[in-house]
C-alpha cells in the first residue's frame, strides 16, 4: 500500500513538468488555435543550454562555467527569445503572407520543421546521451509518514502551480488577459476594439516560451540529467495531458498533467517502463471516446478564426 | 464642419470590385444613411472606412486628418468606431468584459465611470454584468454591441444593419437610441435594410448599387427618387 501511495506521490511530482508543458500547448491552441510543435524542443533547449553553459560557460568565451541557477536563467531567456523567433517565422510570416487561405496547415508544418531542426542541432552539438546536471540539493528528501518526498520536486510542484495560478489571474483580470481571451474567440472583433493583434500575439509566445523554460528547468533540477530526446518524451505526454484535461482549459492542463504523471508512475511500478506510452495513450483514447472535449474542455476550441 | 470625408474610394476582394469611386461626407453631429440591396457594398464601405479592409484607391479623411493608410487601432483612438454586421460581441466573455474591451484603446481614469453610465442607459445589461454575453437576447446583444462601441468615446459611430433580426419593438427602440445618441453629439453613419426608418432619422442618404453611388442627397429627396425602388428591385 505504501508503495502505491509512493507511486502516486512520484506521479504527481512528475505531473508538475507535464502540467507546465501542457499549459504552454494550451495557451497557443486556446488563444491562437495553433498547435505549436516547437514547444517540446523549446523545453529541451532550456535544459540542454543550461547544462552547456553550466559546463562550458557562455559561447564565444564570454564567461567561464556558470553556476547552475544562473545557467537555468540563461536557458529560460534563450528559450523565450527562440519562441519569439518562431512566432515571427511560423505564425506571423505565414499569416501575413497567406492570410486565412492556408488555414492552420502551414504554421503547423513550419513549427514541425522547427522541432526537427532544433532537436537535431542540439544532437549535433551535444549528442544523444544524457548529461548530468548537478545541483547542490539533488538528494534532499523529506519523509512524511513513510513516504519519501523529494524536496526539489515538491518545490517544483509549487512553482508550477504558482505559475499556473498567476497565469490564470492574468488572463482573468488584466487588460492584456482580456484582449487575449477576446482574440481567442473572435480576432476580427478584437481588431475593431482597437486591439493590435500583431503586437499581442507575441505575448502568447513569450508566455509559452516562459512555461517551456520553467518546465525545462524543473526537469533538469529534479532529475539531475538532460538529453536531446527529452523534449519528445515529455512533449508527448504533455499533449496527452492537455487533451485529457480539455483543449484550451488551464485547469484542464493541471488535472490532465497530474493524471498522466500518476498513470505513468503506476504503470512503471506495476508493468515496467516499456508499457508507459501504450498505457497512457490507450487510456487517453478510451477517455476521449467517453468525453471528447476532455475533462474541463468546451467545444468551441479549435474553431477560432485567427 | 465635415467630420468624415471620403473621395474616390475603391474596395476590392481579389478581382471582385465591391466599392467603386465612392464619395461621401458626414458632418459633425449628423446622421447619414447608406442604402442599397444585398451585395451593394455597404458593409465593404464601412469596413474600409474603419480600416479593416484596405482602400485600393481614394482617400479617407477623418477630423481633418488623412487616415487612408492608418491602422484600425489608431482610427479607433481618433474617435471612429464600427458596430459590425451581426454584432460580433464576445459570447465567451462577460457583459462587463465586453464593455471593457470597448474601452481597450483608452488609458484614462474615467473608464469605470463610463461603464456605469452604460449600465444606467441599459438596465438590462446592468442586471447581467457578470453573465456571459452569450446568454443575452438578440436585442440585448445589440445594446451591448452599441454600449461597447460607445466606450471608445467615439465622435462618429458606424452601424451596420443594427436592426437586423430584432423584433419590431426592439427596432423602434434601436432607432430611438440612435436619435438619443445623436442628440448627445454623436455623428452616425447608418447602414440599414429598414429603408423607411433610416430615411426618416437620417439627414442625408447615399444609395449604392453594385458598389457605385446611384444617388446621394437629403433623405427626403432620396426617398422620393425612383432610383430607390429600382436599386432594390435590381430593374434596369
Ligand atoms: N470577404 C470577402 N471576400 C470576397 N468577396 C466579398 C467579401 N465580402 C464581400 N464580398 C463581396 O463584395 C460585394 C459587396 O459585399 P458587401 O458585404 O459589402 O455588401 P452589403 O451591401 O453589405 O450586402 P448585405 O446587405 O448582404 O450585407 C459582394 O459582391 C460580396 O460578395
Ligand atoms: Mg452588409
Amino acid at each position: 500500500m505504501i508503495l502505491i501511495l509512493q507511486q502516486i506521490v512520484n506521479g504527481v511530482m512528475l505531473g508538475a513538468v507535464y502540467v507546465t508543458v501542457a499549459l504552454a500547448f494550451n495557451l497557443t491552441i486556446g488563444i491562437l488555435n495553433f498547435l505549436n510543435f516547437t514547444i517540446p524542443p523549446l523545453f529541451m533547449v532550456t535544459a540542454m543550454f543550461a547544462w552547456a553553459v553550466a559546463e562550458h560557460g557562455l559561447p564565444f568565451g564570454l564567461t567561464g562555467p556558470l553556476n547552475w541557477a544562473l545557467a537555468l536563467g540563461v536557458g529560460i531567456v534563450l528559450t523565450i527569445l527562440i519562441s519569439l523567433v518562431v512566432e515571427r517565422l511560423t505564425f506571423r510570416y505565414m499569416k501575413a503572407r497567406y492570410g486565412d487561405a492556408t488555414e492552420h496547415a502551414i504554421p503547423l508544418v513550419s513549427s514541425l520543421g522547427f522541432l526537427l531542426i532544433l532537436e537535431n542541432l542540439v544532437r549535433i552539438a551535444y549528442g544523444t546521451e544524457p548529461h548530468r546536471f548537478a545541483t547542490p540539493f539533488q538528494d534532499l528528501n523529506i519523509r512524511v509518514g513513510g513516504l519519501i518526498v523529494s524536496l526539489p520536486q515538491l518545490l517544483s510542484l509549487f512553482l508550477a502551480l504558482a505559475i499556473v495560478f498567476g497565469l490564470s489571474r492574468m488572463l482573468a483580470t488584466t487588460k492584456t488577459g482580456r484582449a487575449l481571451r477576446s482574440i481567442a474567440e473572435n480576432p476580427d472583433a478584437s481588431l475593431l476594439m482597437g486591439v493590435d493583434v500583431s503586437r499581442i500575439v507575441p505575448v502568447v509566445f513569450v508566455l509559452s516560451g516562459l512555461l517551456c523554460g520553467v518546465a525545462g528547468a524543473i526537469f533538469a533540477v529534479n532529475y539531475g540529467q538532460v538529453y536531446s530526446g527529452m523534449g519528445n518524451e515529455i512533449g508527448n505526454k504533455a499533449i496527452a495531458g492537455m487533451v485529457l484535461g480539455g483543449l484550451g482549459s488551464i485547469w484542464g492542463a493541471i488535472a490532465g498533467g497530474v493524471i498522466v504523471g500518476v498513470i505513468e508512475a503506476m504503470s512503471v511500478h506495476l508493468f515496467g517502463g516499456d508499457t508507459v506510452q501504450a498505457i497512457v495513450w490507450g487510456l487517453l483514447l478510451v477517455a476521449l471516446i467517453v468525453r471528447p472535449q476532455g475533462l474541463f474542455g468546451h467545444n468551441a476550441i479549435g474553431k477560432g478564426k485567427l | 464642419m465635415t467630420l468624415l470625408e471620403i473621395s474616390g474610394l475603391e474596395v476590392r476582394y481579389g478581382r471582385n470590385v465591391a466599392v467603386k469611386s465612392v464619395d461621401l461626407t458626414v458632418a459633425d453631429r449628423q446622421i447619414v444613411t447608406v442604402l442599397g440591396a444585398n451585395g451593394a457594398g455597404k458593409s465593404s464601405l464601412l469596413r474600409a472606412i474603419q480600416g479593416v479592409v484596405p482602400a485600393r484607391a481614394g482617400t479617407i479623411r477623418f477630423d481633418g486628418r488623412d487616415i487612408t493608410t492608418s491602422d484600425v487601432p489608431s482610427r479607433v483612438r481618433s474617435g471612429l468606431v464600427l458596430v459590425p454586421e451581426g454584432r460580433q460581441i464576445f459570447v465567451s466573455l462577460t457583459v462587463q468584459d465586453n464593455l471593457l474591451m470597448g474601452a481597450y484603446t483608452r488609458h484614462d481614469a474615467d473608464v469605470t465611470r463610463d461603464v456605469e453610465a452604460i449600465y444606467t442607459r441599459f438596465p438590462n445589461l446592468a442586471m447581467r454584468r457578470d453573465k456571459l454575453a452569450g446568454v443575452l437576447s438578440g436585442g440585448e446583444q445589440q445594446m451591448l454591441a452599441i454600449g461597447r462601441a460607445l466606450l471608445a468615446k467615439p465622435r462618429l459611430m458606424m452601424l451596420d444593419e443594427p436592426s437586423l433580426g430584432l423584433s419590431p419593438l426592439f427596432v423602434q427602440r434601436m432607432f430611438d437610441l440612435i436619435g438619443d445618441l445623436n442628440r448627445d453629439g454623436l455623428a452616425i453613419l447608418l447602414v440599414e435594410q429598414n429603408t423607411s426608418m433610416a430615411l426618416q432619422i437620417a439627414e442625408r442618404a447615399t444609395l449604392l448599387e453594385l458598389g457605385s453611388v446611384l444617388i446621394s442627397g437629403p433623405s427626403a429627396e432620396v426617398g422620393r427618387s425612383e432610383m430607390l425602388t429600382q436599386a432594390y428591385l435590381g430593374a434596369h
